[in-house]
């Protein structure tokens, strides 16, 4: 069965963007518009990777990243953050708060992949 | 914003405010009342703020050239078009978002993308005019007022504390300025690979 992604993102043409990617390559693909309708949507359902924008309304990437390392199913599931933000600084922020990885936009399409299959 | 130390800024003395002059590919943010200016040819800008808050910006970009024409593997939702196009206007969102901003009070003006240089047979002002409109759609923001196309560049003064935009039609240029720096914009762009740092932890 295909794995499943989370692609996390406020902005619904990024969305768009990652979902034909993963798409193309094969994966199910699951949509949440900010951290806190990611974190109620993986409470209840195996996801077996999270891509996630950093700036959101609600909830950030990064607090996601730390709420979902405390659930019990995604200690070790990959969590990916795709930004505009390149600061060391924030990074940092999100590596200690769990994150698997810093993508920094503009994504290129078989990079995304590369390091997707890299984690997997 | 740190970020935004490269930008010139000087004291415009017609308009008794200080001001923020945008290159191609520059954005600006600001809380404290500036003009932001720019002059632009086939590059569009968006002029975005806040309504409630006075805070907003401007940014000033074109896509690069799709070297496979639109038919790389990714098609045209993911080009490299259309991701570049993302980020320039995501950031200049993201920046007032972060100052207070909400993205269900945010008020677009979007401008350029004149055909100015003749002597290429692609319409470039176009193809940045589509991404824009499409982009705002996308999203669901309104457009609360544009000046797109037509064949003249335009100087663009925004006052993002009153959502101000004065648009001035340059029917004659002195020199070619314009024209070249947007060629070498271009140029550059087509020569820098869309791509991404990525580091894993």
């Amino acid at each position: 069965m295909a794995n499943v992604i989370m692609a996390v993102d406020d902005s619904a043409s990024m969305r768009q963007m990652v979902r034909a990617t993963l798409q193309q390559a094969g994966y199910q693909v699951v949509e949440a518009a900010d951290g806190l309708e990611a974190l109620e949507y993986a409470r209840e359902n195996a996801v077996d990777l999270v891509i996630t924008d950093v700036n959101m309304p609600r909830m950030d990437g990064i607090t996601l990243v730390s709420e979902l390392r405390a659930l019990p199913g995604y200690r070790l599931t990959p969590l990916l953050l795709l930004t505009t933000e390149s600061s060391q600084e924030r990074k940092m922020a999100g590596k200690r708060a769990g994150a698997t990885g810093w993508i920094v936009k503009p994504f290129n399409p078989d990079q995304l992949l590369a390091t997707m299959a890299r984690v997997l | 914003m740190a970020h935004f130390a490269h930008v010139n800024r000087y004291w415009d003395r017609l308009n008794s405010v200080s001001a923020a002059k945008l290159l191609p590919g520059e954005y600006y943010v600001t809380t404290a009342g500036e003009m932001i200016v720019t002059v632009l040819g086939s590059c569009v800008s968006a002029c975005v703020r806040d309504i409630r808050l006075g805070v907003g910006g401007m940014n000033h970009f074109m896509l690069p050239l799709d070297a496979s024409g639109g038919n790389s593997a990714w098609g045209a939702a993911v080009s490299a078009a259309t991701r570049y196009g993302n980020v320039a206007m995501e950031r200049l969102i993201n920046d007032i978002l972060k100052l207070g901003g909400r993205r269900d009070s945010l008020e677009f003006k979007l401008v350029g993308g004149g055909k100015v240089m003749r002597t290429m047979s692609l319409d470039i002002g176009a193809r940045n005019i589509s991404f824009v409109r499409k982009y705002v759609a996308e999203e669901g923001f309104a457009v609360a007022g544009e000046d797109l196309g037509d064949i003249y560049p335009r100087k663009v003064c925004y006052f993002p504390d009153s959502g101000r935009i004065r648009v001035k039609k340059l029917t004659t240029l002195h020199n070619d300025t314009l024209i070249e720096r947007e060629r070498h914009y271009l140029d550059d762009l087509d020569r820098d690979p869309v791509a991404s740092d990525i580091e894993l932890f």
